[in-house]
């Protein structure tokens, strides 16, 4: 781990793996130091962000630790695998189109990071033979709920949006919602699966 | 209740924001100026975090009951039709039947209304909440002086720039092209980096200022991305955030090491 300073309110942690990562992350939310006002990981890093009164250095011992993977309860994601990519994902893989429903409903998949859009979760697990490039051209327009996977992670956009990820179907969850607390159904950590419908 | 008739540009009601959500992809958003939504609330006699508007001009509404507002931030042509004048930094009550525009901006990027009670919901018909009971200012605020010399810390990503590219930062004068709730984007003397090594997408802070490939620094505003994938150079001190929200296209801005 190396931590670099980022001003006087903030520290980003540097790891070698996204698996070092999603522990430091899990880690130091556990610990909840104090003065620590939100710890946001992302592919090789994760930031702390702090009220000005955190001295880095405690940082060093929970990240140190390796955690027993979180118990939380599996969030299930209803699908219907419709998606406009299905075809040609199932074409590029070399696979059968119901290869593709079975490779992505058949992993378990942990919430690595969100970004891009408040709510939306990259979700760490993807089964090697469906990992592919983003599209090469982005869509404008994708709908909301949808499932969509691109390079190593999965994942479901919460509202409509410009989109390049291949799109396999979709969901009728609500990904994201001010009233709820987290307003994230799917926050770092949460344990994920896909179910067909 | 008001209605407003025009929102003008970037016009919207906004609050203090919610920190502590970046880890679900969601930055603090709320107002661009939090220290002048603050001080147009205090004006008012509302607590600090009171939802108000803010607006870079065009913003027109009609007072359908008595009531007091306080102006903050930038400075603006004020027109008041059916009321009395509206001045910078002092409570004024609106009369039912006023009409407020807040026009053009003669100095700062954002204009900041607080409305006595706080705004409690809104569509193009605001409703105001309760009367704080608290009493209103008795005299108009000190402008504060806006300064375009930003004070900045070493990013995390410095050592992705050439050796003199801090000095390059710190010793030259950079123009403000737009500014939005996203960010402001500056051009001025290339920030080169070592090479082009693409960098996996990091976590963002409020003025953070990352830099694209084309060595134009972009200072990271309210509503940033969480995460974004350009190295970033520098980071704007916390307490110098709201000079740099006021920094309106075209604004020289320089920047200074903070220590």
């Amino acid at each position: 781990m190396k931590l670099l300073q980022y001003g006087p309110r903030a520290v980003l942690a540097e790891f070698d793996t996204m698996a070092q990562v999603m522990n430091a992350a899990h880690a130091w939310r556990s610990a909840a130091l104090v003065g620590v006002v939100d710890v946001v990981p992302a592919a090789r890093t994760v930031l702390v962000v702090h009220d000005g009164s955190l001295e880095t250095s405690r940082l060093v011992a929970p990240a140190a630790t390796t955690l027993v993977v979180s118990t939380s309860e599996t969030v299930i994601l209803e699908v219907v695998y419709d998606g406009a990519d299905l075809a040609e994902v199932a074409q590029t893989c070399g696979i059968a189109v119901q290869d593709v429903i079975d490779l992505h409903s058949g992993a378990d998949y942990t919430v690595a990071f969100c970004g891009f859009m408040p709510g939306f979760a990259y979700l760490a697990g993807l089964p090697p033979p469906l990992q592919l490039p983003r599209r090469s051209t982005p869509r404008t327009r994708v709908r909301a709920g949808s499932v969509a996977i691109a390079a190593e992670f999965a994942g479901v956009y919460p509202r409509e949006s410009p989109g390049g990820w291949h799109l396999l179907g979709r969901t009728e969850a609500t990904l994201w919602d001010d009233a709820r607390t987290p307003p994230a159904l799917l926050p770092p950590g949460t344990s994920v699966r896909f179910r067909p419908t | 209740m008001i209605t407003v008739m025009s929102w003008g540009v970037a016009g919207s009601v906004v609050d203090r924001g919610r920190a502590g959500l970046a880890s679900l992809g969601q930055s603090r958003g709320g107002a661009v100026d939090a220290v002048s939504l603050a001080l147009a609330n205090r004006l008012v006699g509302n607590a600090e975090d009171c939802a108000g508007m803010e607006t870079s001009g065009g913003l027109v509404m009609s007072f359908g009951k008595a009531t007091m507002i306080a102006i903050a931030g930038a400075v603006a042509e004020m027109t008041v039709s059916n009321g009395p004048a509206v001045g910078w930094g002092s409570p004024v009550v609106l009369p039912v039947g006023a009409q407020l525009r807040v026009g053009r901006l003669v100095d700062g990027a954002r204009v900041y209304v607080a409305i006595r009670g706080g705004i409690s919901q809104y569509g193009d018909e605001l409703i105001i909440g309760a009367d704080p009971a608290t009493p209103a200012a008795t005299e108009p605020a000190p402008r504060p002086s806006l300064t375009t010399r930003l004070r900045v810390w070493p990013g995390p990503r410095l050592d992705w720039f050439l050796p003199t590219a801090w000095t390059t930062l710190t010793a030259s004068t950079f123009a403000v092209t737009s500014t939005s709730r996203v960010g402001i984007r500056l051009t001025g003397p290339a920030l080169v980096r070592i090479d082009d090594q693409q960098l996996p997408s990091e976590g963002l802070v409020e003025g953070a200022i990352q830099v694209p490939p084309d060595g134009q620094p972009i200072i990271m505003l309210a509503d940033h991305p969480t995460t974004g994938g350009y190295p970033v150079i520098a980071v704007i001190d916390p307490s110098d955030l709201h000079h740099a929200a006021q920094a309106a296209a075209g604004t020289i801005v320089r920047f200074t090491p903070a220590r």
